[in-house]
């Protein structure tokens, strides 16, 4: 690992140093034992902070979004003659280039206004699930040693193997390594295992009674005090105002009705139809702990079931809900 | 004061008789997360854990709060009130930080000048029974920077504090005495609480974590314009997670809801983290970006409430620090911020 941070370092460095890229998104280590936290770097020498490790959770397409937007925003006030393009660099693992390459494909941004550092990958480490392993104690100290969490708290010190705490999405990932890039730092990473079993939690779902997984959705869905942080962490979420803040009309309340809640999420849901990448971050930043993935995660199945598609596998499998097929089944939409 | 030393294995029955008379608010697990929630039947209350994940200021300001209803009639509108009055309750397992926010709460919502009916009805009605940090759960706690301490009544009816091999219940305020008959009669002596004293100071010690959040009320008092502000937001998601879990945060959106003639005025969480947050009925937003909407919170928090009722609102918690997903640190930015 130590090796590949030298060779990330590097080559920021020299994209920032050639003045390939005005910025780099990547990640820094967090304040927190065993995190890190996303980090933008306009500064060569501020690429010693990078890091690609276990604990890289976000999918920062999300940032490149972003930054992109405001710039075209910043630069709506500037004479035409004088507007500047600016170029985004991005450490990107497989998940990350899927939502990139989903938004190249929904005409977010160009191609040349992106510079991709490819990052192989075998999973990141689910807090969540690690705090569930160490039965809620505070994390006070923590180190990675090979595939071993060292991790002491106030119980104590317990070791860990890494793939007991990676994150769901993660252990049945079929994408990771970049779909595309510009630079690829170090191997390909080797494929993950569990994958084949990717859909195998969705089928179990699907098999249960509808008043069971009605039952299941309403309890997750109980837990949600809108903070919009799936939303928000999601780079497939990019509409400039999202349908729960419009007032004219408004769709959908304010409060913590049951109701209201469901639809946002289930409009969100909907929203994601073709277009998730199964990249986690919703999941990740969910202060509640909210099962959002058993939702995506059967969309997904749906959409490669129905349309033969996967969100961002390539530049060539447009979304089913951006392209017209001859072909395309519609059946269900006359017999449901 | 009235003080009585308990049993340790008498304490969940203490809570089962109370909540047998009277509505309670304990930490409970639900799922992977500790929150605090009505007590019910079956609910087996906490009473050794770290700290809620949700604060409990929901119960005196609660996420959504009906404030009327109206109906519209042929005569004109007709107002009624909102939710019924508050009963009584009791809220156990406050942890001394977040008992002190409903003293920085009370600031805000019961100052001389404005009284908000809703938060003090509830507030008036609600005992709450704190448990003292013995040892501080988390290695992010930093109550002590803010005036806050680990073993603290502040804020508290009943202060809990754990002597090791029984509970000393001290009783500080009238309505906390109401809730003595529940606490058996075993009188505490001196012994108890020198061993008190020993184990606030012991906690004290226990806390790694200081950080400069008195000394910088000057500096951001003239740096409202800092290219610092540029450094610290960019990774920020506009999410409300922060706000949400802080036991101090307490801004607000007021809405209507109506249908057909009825309608009823909610007033919901707002977070000054989402964009909508200050935008206009023009469509302008003062607040263009999330650097203006992270300056605020900085500002509120170590400077605004500070000239407003001389006390900085946060009390060290740390739930922003641990569950922000992008690991936005308050600690370091108020670390930051001395060094301006």
């Amino acid at each position: 690992m130590e090796n590949i941070d030298k060779k990330l370092r590097e080559e920021a460095k020299r994209l920032l140093e050639e003045k390939r890229v005005d910025a780099l998104v990547g990640y820094e280590t967090g304040t927190l034992p065993l995190t890190a936290t996303p980090c933008f770097i306009t500064n060569p020498e501020d690429a010693e902070k990078l890091v690609w490790n276990a604990f890289c959770t976000q999918n920062l397409a999300k940032y490149v979004h972003d930054l992109i937007s405001q710039h075209r925003e910043s630069q709506k006030r500037v004479k035409p003659e004088d507007r500047k393009k600016k170029v985004f660099g991005v450490v990107a693992r497989g998940c990350t280039t899927r939502s990139i390459v989903l938004h190249l494909q929904e005409r977010q941004y160009a191609r040349d206004e992106i510079v991709i550092v490819g990052v192989p990958c075998t999973g990141y480490v689910d807090r969540k699930q690690l705090s569930i392993i160490v039965s809620g104690e505070d994390i006070q100290e923590g180190t990675l040693e090979g595939d071993q969490l060292v991790v002491k708290t106030t119980a104590g010190e317990k070791r860990i193997p890494l793939q007991d705490a990676l994150s769901g999405n993660c252990l049945t990932c079929k994408f990771n390594n970049p779909i595309i890039c510009d630079v690829m730092i170090g191997e390909k990473a080797p494929a993950i295992a569990g994958a084949a079993q990717e859909y195998a939690e969705v089928e179990d779902f699907e098999n249960l009674p509808t008043e069971e997984r009605w039952a299941y959705f309403t309890k997750e869905m109980a837990k949600c005090i809108r903070c919009y942080a799936c939303r928000q962490a999601c780079p497939s979420c990019y509409c400039k105002t999202c349908f729960v803040e419009q007032s004219q009309p408004q769709w959908v309340g304010l409060g913590e009705d049951t109701t209201d809640t469901q639809v946002f999420q289930l409009m969100r849901l909907f929203h994601m139809v073709g277009r998730c990448v199964d990249c986690g971050s919703c999941i990740s930043v969910c202060p509640m702990g909210v099962d959002l993935r058993k939702f995506l995660k059967k969309l997904d199945k749906d959409v490669l079931d129905l349309f033969e598609s996967r969100a961002g596998s390539s530049m060539e499998d447009l979304p089913p809900l951006s392209r017209f097929k001859e072909h395309d089944k519609e059946d269900f939409v006359f017999n449901p | 004061m009235e003080k009585r030393l308990i049993k340790k294995d008498a304490l969940t029955g203490i809570i089962g008789k109370i909540a047998a008379d009277t509505t309670v608010y304990a930490p409970v697990k639900v799922e992977d997360n500790v929150l605090f929630k009505v007590l019910e039947k079956g609910d087996e209350p906490l009473v050794t854990l770290a700290n809620t994940k949700n604060a409990p200021k929901n119960f005196f300001f609660p996420r959504t709060e009906v404030m009327l209803r109206y109906t519209r009639t042929t005569k004109g509108m007709e107002f009624s009130g909102g939710e019924k009055e508050a009963a009584e309750a009791v809220i156990f397992g406050v942890r001394p930080c977040d008992a002190r926010s409903f003293v920085l709460l009370d600031m805000l919502f019961d100052q001389e000048k404005y009284k908000d009916p809703y938060y003090i009805d509830k507030r008036q009605k609600t005992t709450i029974v704190s448990l003292a940090c013995a040892h501080p759960p988390y290695a992010t706690c930093f109550c002590t920077s803010v005036d806050g301490q680990p073993v603290s009544s502040a804020g508290a009816d009943i202060l809990l504090v754990d002597l090791g091999d029984q509970y000393l219940a001290e009783f500080i305020t009238a309505k906390g005495e109401k809730l003595l008959k529940y606490f058996g009669d075993a009188k505490a002596d001196a012994a108890a609480d020198q061993k008190k004293e020993a184990i606030a100071a012991q906690a004290e010690k226990e806390i790694k974590v200081q950080i400069p959040a008195k000394a910088i009320k000057p500096i951001l008092d003239v740096n409202f314009e800092h290219p610092f502000w540029d450094t610290i937001y960019q990774k920020c998601l506009a999410c409300g997670t922060c706000t949400f879990l802080c036991p101090t945060c307490h801004c607000f959106d007021i809405s209507d809801e109506m249908k057909d003639g009825d309608g009823r005025r909610l007033r919901n969480w707002d977070s000054c983290m989402f964009p909508m947050f200050t935008r206009e009925t023009s469509g302008h937003n003062p607040r263009t970006s999330q650097k203006e909407r992270w300056r605020q919170r900085a500002m509120h928090k170590f400077k605004y409430y500070v000239d407003n009722f001389n006390a900085i609102a946060c009390v060290g918690c740390g739930r922003c620090v641990m569950y922000c997903p992008v690991n936005i640190d308050i600690r370091k930015i108020v670390e930051d911020i001395s060094k301006l």
